[in-house]
């Protein structure tokens, strides 16, 4: 192959000495020529180079290529010309002078392109024959002159410099006479274009940006582009695979090229060779190698051969088949019944369904078991399956098959629970206003209300008389009876007033007694910290005694006996609850509270006080002013209401999420029961004194009444028990029913709702 | 301190000790995740949902003794080697060694599931119970493309359809075919194999087309899996038959495509050829002089034999010897189309018909060559059609919808082909898999089936112990008649307990037909209570707070629970009651 390489090179070197040899003979010719004046001699010798060319260019690829570079970048072919003609010039001993020889091969490197161009150069060599070495030059620089036939450029002599030194100037080099060259004008664009448009041959043009001129490619030189392009030999009759004729005479050689002696290893067996063997050897004694196929096992053989290994415990985990899928219904035949494919409407409206709840099967009906198509999911399904399959944790869940009726719990009768109230049989009309509050009098013959519009009424409980109005100019909050059955006042909470009425109900003996307690004589002095939130006044309008508080009273409540009276105020530290004692016209503010206190209640036969704040209900000692005892948690968000059981282990708590909870307290602090009976704020909860019934009243202007049995054995839990839900107030200003209370000694209900009325619930 | 800390030292205990999540896992068992992919499929191991997720909610978690199971796998060990070798090849590719290259790809690794397959079903029937997914599987691939993009060979495809034809030819050779149902998924088949339902599904035989949305990958460890599982079940089955597995099948058959013809004839052909049994048949005697000559060669001799017909030839062997074995379903099963003879016209699907026909004793042929026999056969009963009209028509013989067949074998009974005639709409496939009592709705057509059957049971065996079947039709019940001798045929049969849980459920009919009363008496007896009571409130509103009055005081738990299957009974009632409402509306229209 190198040898190949090597004998191309040297016939290469050969024809391209050859083409010199040519065109030096060439350019002696016409040197004679010039000498001679003799045209025609010299057209000749044009045309005999060209042929010339033609013909031998074949051979002479490197020839060819760098004259084309020249007419294309004059640098490289200037360079080129001076290395490949040293030779030749070195060669033309007579003619001596180096520089003339070159240029005179530059005429004719440029005369190859035009003949015409060549007889111009003639008849200028011609006129300026004597001239001498001057004249020489010249003409030799009209001979490089590009091939444009009207004028000749001077050729540019700047060198291999970067042409963007010239960029700003106004030439563009120097000619071979040092003479600057000036730049063409710049011609306008649009002309420019216009010419390129008018002339054809326009593609053939290339700028030379050297010499500042356009140069116009023959139809030899285009083609030859187009070879080099290609990637072949430039010229088109080189034929790069010539048989290859060794020029070498080898067969006649006496000496060898080289005079070492042969090697040792030319007559040694290899040991490479003979490792390679022992290897081969042993491996195939060992059985490494194995030149027949080795005997194809069965692939399947039985596997379960007898059952009686599967005894045998597995040490694994306990294995979870997987689910199978479901199985197919009458919706998804080919052919199903009319009434499961669905209508186009319902099909639409399945398109406005988010996407989980879209059904993922639409029933299709298809005429005829030929006609069905290939369904398209089937892959999916299959991959779905398959994730299902190796990426769902499998749990064993019981599938609970029973009926969810069992599910409730077993209660005793209603029947068996009465007498409660369930129906409504009186209706207290006069309010104007939400019926804020009520409280029976403890002999159960009347009860007072407080509304919103100011008025607090009295009314006899069985006729729904209104015996007697009170007119304030606030909204009452709170009333309440005193619970002694002797002394017939009322506290009414409106504002930041509280104030003790008299209702001149008793007998004569009795309301002497009262004007005697509601008479404000000489006021003991108050303790400072008291003085700065209440204060006791007289009553001017109805002759009671009126307490003013420093903010509004959200709740009162009266001790057992009667004494005593509880404010609770929307405020902490000390100041959210005091203690007025009506006899001796003293207030105490007897415990540090940890937030907003709600409610506040005496409890109903010992020293208790129960405070329930937002969260937590406290229970502390009366006697002992301190830290609370108990502390019950509700786990609920905004307490409303409390209510204590007459036997006073049991508390009740209603809440403002509808919630309500039944604590025993001999139980636990946690809530023995919790029930979400209302959808809407629970406003007040009630127990029975007597009755084993409790009853709660919320917004959403139902009141429930639940059966709730304390048993004396402390080993049974309270008995609870809906009884029944009480409807007919109706909702106004989004409150429904405000308050409710029991009767005294019947198991009757008394409901005060946001729409001014007072109902009554009887048996 | 926080909730889960644990001292230094200390061990792990409870659900943190005993479960990973898979990151976990992958970094134990030092592989990547699609190998821990594959060797979960190929293991059978599924995450486990602790009770209590210590390292959050977002990650699976496996057992430790799963991963530790997948730890001691030697499949794990062979993997590697398999990745290692890969990178051999590779390497000598990159480096321009083609020897060497050549040489390692004669030794590529190869590994068996066998033993995997052995340890995840210890018994047969695990085998069985779990073959639902198998079978869908391999008989969707049996009718895809085979696909270079997705790494799915010729190879592959070809092996799931022979797979799925030997299982298909054992399941109707034994008349172990149950419920067949054309849904527009494909055709889901049921059989019942050694007390186990085993369900399938295979595609309508039409050029599937693959979807982008699915990691072929994972589908085909899967496949992998599965079919190394068939096959192992197909030799059990065949072995059970005294066939030899692999069987070798007719070629000239294969080639047309018959391949389940071709599978059931080698099974009778060597199954008969295994039982000795000196018939004087043409068949047989000409088969006992070919028994040494290879099992091909009998194949294609009993093919050219007039006699030996598939059906034929499965009664001779079923006759002598399986009798004792078979249960009561299996024979009603057997003797459905028992002297029919069927042809199939070029349309029907074939290979759906030829696997069901002959798996209720029917005898099939069918258009083209290789058919046991032609189109002009004078005994053929019906004529398998599914085009709008018939070109030339035998008076001999009924042509009838391909349907007919499915809602027979279904049914139980030859059903009337008046409805299943050429170019008519042929009446609604109705799908056996469900419970329409359960469901609370019945489609019309099922009730007439019923009503078909009733008749059948009481025209063929007009014996008490027989005709339990026209229990079935509520319609019956009414004629008093019928009910007599329903309640002899209950004082006859105690044996089987199917039968007993329908009579239990006939009674409770009958309860509802005779004092409907006595059930809803309760009910109304504790309105009549609230009315009573309340005598203003609205009765709707009373009946409404007595039964949520309870649900107050359940606990949070029970009440979710009560809330959820009220919700699903409500769901149930809904869709219907949207059926019966469709079906009012349609009524209307066509009057």
């Amino acid at each position: 192959m190198k040898k190949r390489e090597t004998a191309n090179k040297d016939q290469m070197r050969e024809t391209k000495s050859k083409s010199k040899n040519v065109s030096v003979s060439v350019k002696s010719q016409k040197q004679k020529a010039v000498v001679k004046e003799v045209k025609p001699v010299e057209k000749e010798v044009k045309s005999l180079k060209e042929e010339d060319l033609l013909l031998d260019s074949g051979t002479d690829s490197d020839y060819d290529g760098d004259s084309l570079s020249g007419s294309l970048n004059s640098d490289d072919f200037d360079s080129d010309i001076f290395d490949s003609e040293d030779d030749g010039s070195q060669r033309e001993t007579e003619d001596g002078d180096r520089e003339s020889s070159k240029d005179e091969v530059h005429g004719i490197e440029g005369s190859d392109d035009n003949d015409d161009e060549g007889e111009q150069v003639d008849s200028e060599n011609g006129e300026e024959d004597g001239s001498g070495d001057e004249g020489s030059e010249q003409d030799e620089v009209a001979e490089e002159s590009d091939s444009s036939e009207d004028e000749v450029a001077p050729r540019n002599t700047v060198g291999d410099v970067p042409l963007e030194w010239y960029k700003d100037e106004k030439h563009i080099g120097y000619d071979i006479t040092g003479k600057k060259i000036t730049k063409k004008e710049k011609q306008d664009k649009l002309d420019s274009f216009l010419a390129t448009m008018d002339d054809s041959k326009n593609w053939r043009k290339i700028y030379d940006e050297y010499n500042d001129e356009e140069v116009e490619l023959t139809k030899e030189e285009s083609k030859l582009i187009r070879r080099m392009l290609k990637g072949e030999a430039p010229h088109a009759d080189f034929d790069p695979y010539t048989p290859y004729v060794d020029w070498f005479k080898w067969d006649d050689a006496i000496h060898p090229l080289s005079s070492a002696p042969e090697p040792k290893r030319r007559f040694i067996p290899s040991k490479w060779e003979a490792k390679k063997v022992v290897k081969y050897v042993r491996a195939i004694r060992k059985g490494l190698i194995k030149f027949d196929k080795p005997e194809e096992e069965p692939n399947v053989y039985l596997l379960w051969g007898d059952d009686s290994t599967s005894d045998q415990k597995s040490k694994h985990l306990t294995y979870i088949p997987p689910p199978k899928l479901k199985l197919p219904g009458h919706e998804e035949s080919y052919n199903p019944s009319l009434e499961y494919i669905p209508t186009e409407e319902e099909k639409a409206s399945y398109e406005l369904m988010y996407e989980e709840d879209r059904p993922n099967f639409i029933p299709t009906r298809f005429a005829s078991l030929r006609s069905i198509p290939a369904y398209p999911n089937a892959l999916k399904e299959s991959f779905n399956r398959c994730l299902d399959l190796y990426l769902c944790p499998r749990v064993r869940k019981k599938r609970i098959n029973i009926d969810p009726e069992s599910l409730k719990p077993k209660l005793p009768s209603r029947k068996d629970l009465r007498p409660y109230p369930n129906s409504c049989y009186l209706e207290y009309k006069g309010h104007t206003g939400a019926v804020t509050s009520i409280s029976t009098e403890c002999s159960g013959q009347w009860i007072a209300s407080g509304s919103t519009d100011g008025s607090v009424r009295l009314w006899e409980v069985e006729t729904g008389r209104c015996l007697k109005i009170w007119q304030f100019d606030e909204a009452v909050k709170c009333v309440a009876w005193n619970p002694l059955s002797d002394f017939p006042i009322l506290a009414v909470a409106m504002g930041r007033d509280l104030v003790i009425l008299n209702t001149e109900l008793g007998t004569d003996e009795e309301q002497k007694n009262i004007k005697d307690l509601l008479q404000l004589g000489d006021l003991p002095e108050p303790k400072a910290a008291v003085a700065a939130i209440v204060s006791w006044l007289p009553d001017e309008l109805y002759g009671g005694i009126k307490i003013r508080h420093f903010k509004n009273i959200s709740n009162i409540d009266w001790h057992r006996k009667g004494d005593y009276l509880s404010t609770v105020m929307a405020s902490g530290e000390t100041r959210g609850v005091v203690i007025h004692q009506i006899s001796k016209k003293v207030t105490t503010k007897p415990y540090k509270i940890r937030g907003l206190p709600v409610s506040a209640v005496f409890h109903p036969s010992r020293s208790y006080l129960f405070i329930a704040t937002k969260k937590n209900v406290r229970v502390y000692n009366l006697l002992t002013v301190d830290e609370p005892v108990k502390k019950l948690e509700t786990g609920m968000r905004e307490i409303s209401s409390m209510a204590i059981h007459p036997g006073g282990d049991n508390l009740i708590v209603g809440s403002k999420e509808g919630k309500m909870c039944w604590f025993d307290m001999d139980l636990s602090s946690k809530p023995y029961k919790t029930l979400k009976n209302h959808p809407k704020d629970i406003t007040n909860v009630a127990y029975h004194r007597s009755y084993p019934l409790f009853a709660s009243s919320s917004e959403d202007s139902t009141a429930y009444v639940f059966h709730g049995k304390v048993f004396n054995d402390l080993n049974e839990n309270p008995l609870i028990v809906p009884l029944e839900i009480l409807r007919g107030h109706s909702s106004s200003n989004g409150g429904g029913v405000l308050d409710c209370k029991f009767h005294p000694r019947q198991p009757w209900l008394f409901t005060a709702g946001a729409d001014s009325i007072i109902k009554l619930y009887c048996h | 301190m926080p909730k889960h800390y644990r001292p230094a030292g200390k061990k792990k205990e409870g659900n943190a000790a005993r479960y990973m999540t898979r990151s976990q896992a992958l970094k134990s068992l030092q592989v990547n995740l699609s190998l821990f992919r594959r060797l979960c499929i190929v293991k059978g191991v599924f995450p486990r949902e602790p009770k209590k997720k210590v390292k959050g909610n977002h990650h699976t978690y496996y057992h430790v003794k799963d991963i530790s199971f997948l730890q001691h796998e030697p499949l794990l060990e062979k993997f590697r080697e398999i990745r290692t070798y890969q990178k051999k090849v590779l390497k000598a590719k990159a480096k321009k060694n083609e020897e060497l290259a050549r040489l390692l790809l004669t030794r590529q690794p190869t590994y068996k599931l066998d033993r995997l397959i052995r340890e995840r079903y210890p018994t047969f029937i695990d085998a069985l119970r779990d073959l639902d997914d198998c079978l869908t599987m391999v008989h969707l691939f049996a009718v895809l493309p085979a696909s270079d993009r997705e790494n799915l060979e010729v190879k592959r495809v070809h092996n799931c359809r022979r797979l799925s034809h030997e299982w298909q030819a054992y399941i109707s050779r034994t008349h172990a075919l149950r419920k067949v149902f054309v849904s527009v998924k494909g055709i889901y088949y049921q059989a019942e194999l050694e007390g186990q339902k085993i369900t399938w599904l295979t595609p309508h035989a039409i050029q599937q087309v693959f979807t982008n949305d699915v990691d072929f990958s994972v589908l085909l460890t899967f496949l992998e899996f599965y079919e190394t599982l068939l096959a192992f079940i197909n030799f059990k089955l065949y072995h059970s038959l005294n066939v030899k597995y692999p069987p070798i099948l007719d070629s000239r058959l294969e080639a047309l495509a018959a391949d389940l013809y071709a599978l059931s004839r080698y099974i009778d052909a060597s199954s008969r050829g295994m039982t000795v049994e000196p018939k004087s048949d043409a068949s047989s005697s000409s088969q006992s002089n070919d028994r040494e000559e290879s099992e091909l060669r009998l194949a294609q001799l009993q093919h050219q034999l007039p006699s030996s017909e598939p059906g034929a030839l499965m009664h001779i062997v079923a006759d002598n010897n399986k009798e004792v074995e078979e249960d009561e379903e299996t024979r009603v099963c057997k003797s459905l189309f028992k002297d029919l003879k069927f042809f199939l016209s070029r349309e029907v699907p074939r290979e759906s018909l030829l696997f069901v026909l002959p798996a209720f004793g029917g005898m099939v042929s069918w258009e083209g060559e290789g058919a046991p026999f032609k189109e002009d056969d004078e005994s053929i009963t019906h004529h398998i059609i599914d085009k709008p009209s018939a070109g030339h028509m035998y008076l001999s013989r009924e042509y009838v919808q391909p349907q007919w067949i499915y809602d027979c074998v279904n049914a139980r009974i030859i059903l009337p082909t008046e409805k299943y005639m050429v170019g008519s709409i042929p009446p609604p496939h109705l799908s056996p898999f469900v419970d329409n009592e359960a469901e609370g709705y019945v489609p019309d057509y099922a009730e007439t089936i019923k009503r078909l059957q009733a008749a059948a049971r009481n025209d063929v065996l007009p014996l008490p112990g027989v005709g339990k079947e026209d229990l079935e039709d509520p319609q019956n019940l009414l004629y008093a008649g019928v009910m007599s001798r329903a309640e002899e045929a209950e004082a006859a049969r105690n044996k089987k307990k199917m039968a007993e849980l329908e009579k239990q459920y006939h009674e409770e009919l009958k309860m509802e037909l005779r004092g409907s009363a006595v059930d809803v008496a309760p009910v109304v007896e504790e309105v009549g209570e609230g009315e009573e009571s309340v005598p203003d409130a609205a009765n709707t509103q009373t009946a409404q707070d007595t039964s949520d009055m309870p649900t107050l005081l359940m606990s949070r738990k029970k009440r979710k629970l009560y809330e959820a299957m009220k919700k699903g009974q409500k769901k149930k009632s809904e869709a219907v009651e949207a059926l019966e409402q469709r079906k009012k509306r349609l009524n209307a229209g066509q009057q």
